[in-house]
């Protein structure tokens, strides 16, 4: 027994003061002649030995009432060391310990390592004849270990215990304990639950754990509960999410980042510092408010000073619970591309000539596009393989020898762009490109006349625009009606058969294919079928026209599709897609070290998991860089709130729900509020005695 | 009407006066002349002889008839009338204005001044412990002021025995007589009553005033008292609120068993508290006996 404040027990003192009063109590009674003396004697013999009665009770209360008084203020607790041996009998028992992210909360001694003890505490509060298991509850499935009487054992398999950084599913788990005593032969049962009952972790709308008894009877199993708070509350705050976006408004390679702070505590958190870090180095800093139980966002941006995967990470001061204060992301910094613009028709007046605006367009402030524009002639002596892309913009058929070259460099990786134009004679190219082509030109089809009155009205335009395509995916909303918008006057017709990986990925609204995408070999094709001068069309004049081609030029280079973060979880397992020819290696966590790996039967793509922990993790190619990615916490692991000792025990039933542990208050049971009612009775009691 | 209570009675100083005065309040309560109280009245005419009361003559009768008749008187019986007054030392208690000696007395005293003033012949007898003081029954008008003089000189003092007492009084009264008690009737002695009564077996009218004290009605104390007797060296410690329950109830049954003991004996009961009129105890108990059809 233990008490808050021992020095309220000189109050216990005050019990003697019955006895005094009874011993030095001497005052003289009143003095009164009376006639009817022998009624009074005899009324007095009567009542002696009810009187005497009567008296003891009335010493025997007061001294009681003087003693829980000072005993009930000094906050009496009975701490129950053998609460295991509250059932009457031996008892089958599972010591469930939860392994759950917020059990890495740490205020100098980590939960984790009072679970050990309070799990190594119940081991020794079992009777010899008590089998028993213990059971890692974590988010996965979990098999428990055979009961058994190796107390050794059970012992010495705590050190293998670890935290994860899952949000444990502790009713699962309950119900998995329950279940592995279905066996045991023992009519008791009880489950020792070492937790930090987090609301996550436990839900207490579920049911609560029944087991089966021998003969197939339900059995509610005892359940201890073991708090390794010690009721304390656990502030946290964590990055619960991240959105990166390019941020072609401050610059080449610029991106922004959109950091979700979450605060899991009822205290208000200000001047939180967050920090971004760029492969491990702290680029930026920023600072958050956060409101009790609130939300905020911060948004950084940084210029990447080049591209290829780099490691994002945002890191807040660390809290107790530091493993949710770090989120990180990899990302694909789009590399520098190199574009050979050929221009079919070049024109001293720049709005007139055929690339002056795709040059501008891929040129622009933030486009990691480097482009080089040559006339025909002087791109056809070009060594194709030192481009990243080729951009054929209205340009008569090549020779046969430099469509030789230009389908070779699709093979072997490039991105060919196509526009049409007057030059354009389509015989010649489907001989000369044919087969880098999506579909072979039929011919020029004109819409209206440009220079006609109604040309405004009667000009074809865009009606089926495959929004899901990598290339569209900004064009959302307002961007899309521009980009329907666009007026075509003529464009070209090509041929309608199906090609196997070829994709219409815009149309006009007479059916014919604005917008074709191949894949050639190792490269990719893209084919429009208008100009983009103003010859043909309005395109190039629409808002659209710039991260159309920013885009196409970075979808045939292969960049685009790297933008596309991969968002896994830890617990999950993960699918990477393989390009054709990429060979993984090695899987490996953050630690470096090698996980288990499949890759599909096709050879287009790679599973591996499950990731035990946050951070990046790195599939190794062959050739190439490897590939990478990280994984993240559950946000919902990050919050420690907590359930009250009350509604657990509500919710396990209170017969048969017990508290243990070391310190909390949930650990013991607090005998004052009894001792207090015992007092009101004993008062009321001798106020009734002394009334009769 | 109003009515002569304790308190008033304590300002007149003496049973005389006392007595008197309830006197004059019983004769004023029964709205009757003072002096028809006579105990002779007309029976009848005789005629004349020799030798009887020449003033007794009728003179009317002689006008009307011319003959002489004398009128003849019946006489009552004269009654002899012993008041007991005990005068033990409980007498001597009274929470109130008089004790219930001082109430006896004046009771005592007022009946006998009703019937002397009738022509009965009163006496007292004051007894304490076994000893009896006697003063016999007469109906001379100067034997009255013996009788009060005796009743004021009377203490509270000594133990009861009534029993001794009702063995002399049975002794000393060998005509039939009203024997009226005024008494307490705390005696340890549980046959006193008994033997009190048994004069009633010996054909004397016996009538019993029970005098009570409201405070032994009540038994009003709270804080622990040392109850002191009136009687001897006794003494009681007690916390009365532990015993008064039980105390009421004792006493309560000691007034019933007094009450139905002289039901049973057929001898007239009247429970006196210290604190009520005494000329309505008096008128009462006039008013019982006339009912009751005893002289």
């Amino acid at each position: 027994m233990t008490f808050a404040h021992p020095w309220m027990l000189l109050g216990l003192l005050g019990a003697l003061i019955p006895v005094l009063v009874h011993l030095f109590d001497r005052r003289r009674p009143r003095q009164v002649p009376f006639g009817a003396l022998s009624f009074v004697l005899r009324s007095q013999k009567r009542t002696a030995s009810r009187l005497k009665l009567k008296r003891l009770l009335l010493y025997t209360l007061r001294t009681l009432l003087l003693l829980a008084v000072p005993l009930a203020l000094a906050r009496p607790e009975w701490a129950e060391s053998g609460v295991a041996r509250a059932v009457r009998g031996a008892a089958a028992t599972v010591i469930i310990v939860d392994t759950s992210l917020a059990m890495r909360w740490s205020d100098g001694a980590s939960l984790f390592d009072e679970a050990r003890k309070q799990a190594r505490a119940a081991v020794q509060d079992l009777m010899p004849e008590e089998p028993a298991s213990i059971m890692p509850c974590g988010h996965g499935t979990v098999s428990v270990a055979p009961l058994n009487f190796d107390r050794a054992r059970l012992i010495s398999s705590l050190g293998e215990l670890k935290p994860s950084y899952e949000l444990a599913d502790v009713n699962r788990c309950l119900d998995q304990a329950a279940a592995a005593m279905n066996e045991s032969a023992l009519a008791n049962r009880r489950i020792v639950l070492i937790s930090a009952f987090t609301q996550g972790a436990l839900r207490l709308e579920a049911s609560p754990p029944v087991s089966t008894g021998p003969k197939g009877e339900k059995i509610k199993p005892e359940v201890v509960l073991r708090d390794v708070t010690a009721g304390r509350a656990l502030p946290n705050r964590a990055l619960v999410d991240v959105r990166a976006e390019p941020a072609p408004q401050v610059g080449p390679r610029a991106w922004q980042f959109a950091w979700t702070v979450r605060n899991f505590s009822d205290a208000e958190a200000r001047d939180v510092e967050l920090v971004l870090k760029v492969d491990g180095e702290a680029v930026s800093k920023g600072f958050v408010d956060l409101a009790p139980h609130g939300t905020a966002q911060k948004v950084m941006t940084y210029q990447f000073t080049k591209g290829g995967s780099m490691l994002v990470e945002g890191q807040l001061t660390a809290d107790g619970l530091a493993e949710d204060d770090t989120r990180a992301l990899v990302l694909a910094v789009p590399k520098e591309l190199k574009a050979l613009i050929v221009n079919g028709a070049p024109s001293p007046q720049k709005f007139r000539d055929e690339a002056f605006f795709v040059e501008a367009a891929l040129s622009s402030t933030g486009s990691p596009v480097r482009a080089i524009v040559r006339d025909a002639d002087a791109a056809w002596r070009e060594e194709f393989g030192a481009y990243d892309v080729v951009l054929l913009l209205n340009v008569e058929a090549p020779s046969s020898e430099v469509g030789g070259r230009l389908v070779n460099f699709v093979q072997q990786g490039g991105g060919l762009f196509f526009s049409m134009g007057d030059r354009v004679e389509p015989d010649a190219w489907n001989s000369v490109l044919g087969p880098v082509l999506p579909r072979k030109l039929r011919v020029m089809k004109t819409a209206v006349e440009p220079s006609a009155a109604d040309a405004a009205t009667r000009a074809a335009r865009l009606q089926n625009v495959v929004s899901t395509h990598p290339i569209w995916a900004p064009f959302t909303g307002r961007a899309r009606e521009g980009l329907l918008s666009t007026r075509f006057y003529r464009y070209m017709l090509f041929e309608s058969e199906a090609g196997q990986d070829v994709e219409v990925i815009g149309a006009m609204d007479d059916g014919a294919p604005a917008f074709l995408t191949a894949r050639k070999g190792r490269g990719r094709v893209f084919a429009f079928a208008s100009s983009v001068n103003r010859d043909w069309c309005d395109a190039p004049i629409r808002t659209a026209f710039l991260p159309t081609i920013q885009r196409v030029a970075g979808w045939l280079s292969g960049t685009l599709d790297e933008h596309e973060q991969i968002r896994a979880r830890v617990g999950e397992w993960v699918t990477l897609p393989l390009e054709q020819g990429m060979v993984p290696t090695a899987f490996r966590d953050p630690n470096g070290t090698e996980m288990a790996m499949t890759r599909a039967a096709d050879g287009s793509a790679v599973t591996g998991g499950p990731l035990l922990m946050p951070g990046r993790y790195q599939v190794t190619l062959t050739t190439g860089p490897s590939l990478g990615f990280a994984s993240t916490i559950d946000p919902a692991a990050s919050d420690t709130s907590r359930w009250s000792a009350d509604e657990l025990a509500a919710w396990f039933g209170e017969d048969v729900v017990k508290t243990a542990g070391l310190g909390g208050p949930s650990a013991k049971t607090p005998l004052w509020t009894w001792l207090l009612v015992l007092g009101v009775l004993l008062f009321f009691l001798e106020g009734t005695l002394l009334r009769r | 009407m109003p009515l002569l209570d304790a308190q008033t009675l304590s300002k007149l100083k003496g049973v005389k006066v006392r007595a008197r005065a309830v006197v004059d309040g019983v004769l004023s309560g029964q709205h009757k002349s003072p002096h028809q109280g006579q105990s002779v009245e007309f029976a009848e005419h005789k005629e004349y002889a020799p030798g009887d009361e020449l003033k007794h003559l009728d003179w009317k009768a002689y006008g009307k008839f011319d003959k002489f008749y004398v009128k003849r008187f019946e006489h009552e019986t004269n009654l002899r009338a012993m008041m007991v007054v005990d005068t033990s030392g409980s007498m001597a208690y009274g929470s109130g204005a008089l004790t219930k000696l001082d109430v006896a007395k004046v009771l005592a005293a007022t009946l006998s001044h009703l019937l002397v003033r009738q022509q009965d012949a009163a006496g007292v007898c004051l007894v304490t412990g076994g000893t009896v003081r006697e003063i016999p029954p007469r109906a001379a008008a100067t034997h009255l002021a013996v009788v009060l003089d005796a009743l004021e000189a009377a203490e509270a003092k000594g133990s009861t025995d009534l029993a001794t007492v009702a063995d002399q009084l049975a002794e000393k009264l060998p005509r039939r007589a009203l024997v009226c008690l005024f008494s307490d009737f705390f005696d340890d002695r549980a046959d006193a009553l008994q033997r009190l009564l048994a004069l009633r077996a010996r054909k004397h009218d016996v009538a019993v005033f029970h005098l009570v004290d409201p405070a032994e009605l009540t038994f009003p104390f709270d804080d622990p008292t040392l109850f002191l007797s009136l009687e001897d060296d006794q003494r009681i410690e007690v916390n009365p609120r532990e015993i008064k329950e039980s105390y009421l109830e004792e006493f309560g049954r000691f007034l019933d068993e007094t009450k139905q003991a002289c039901t049973a004996a057929d001898v007239d009961y009247e429970r006196v508290r210290t604190d009520e009129p005494l000329d309505r105890v008096v008128l009462r108990f006039l008013a019982r006996r006339a009912g009751g059809g005893r002289p």
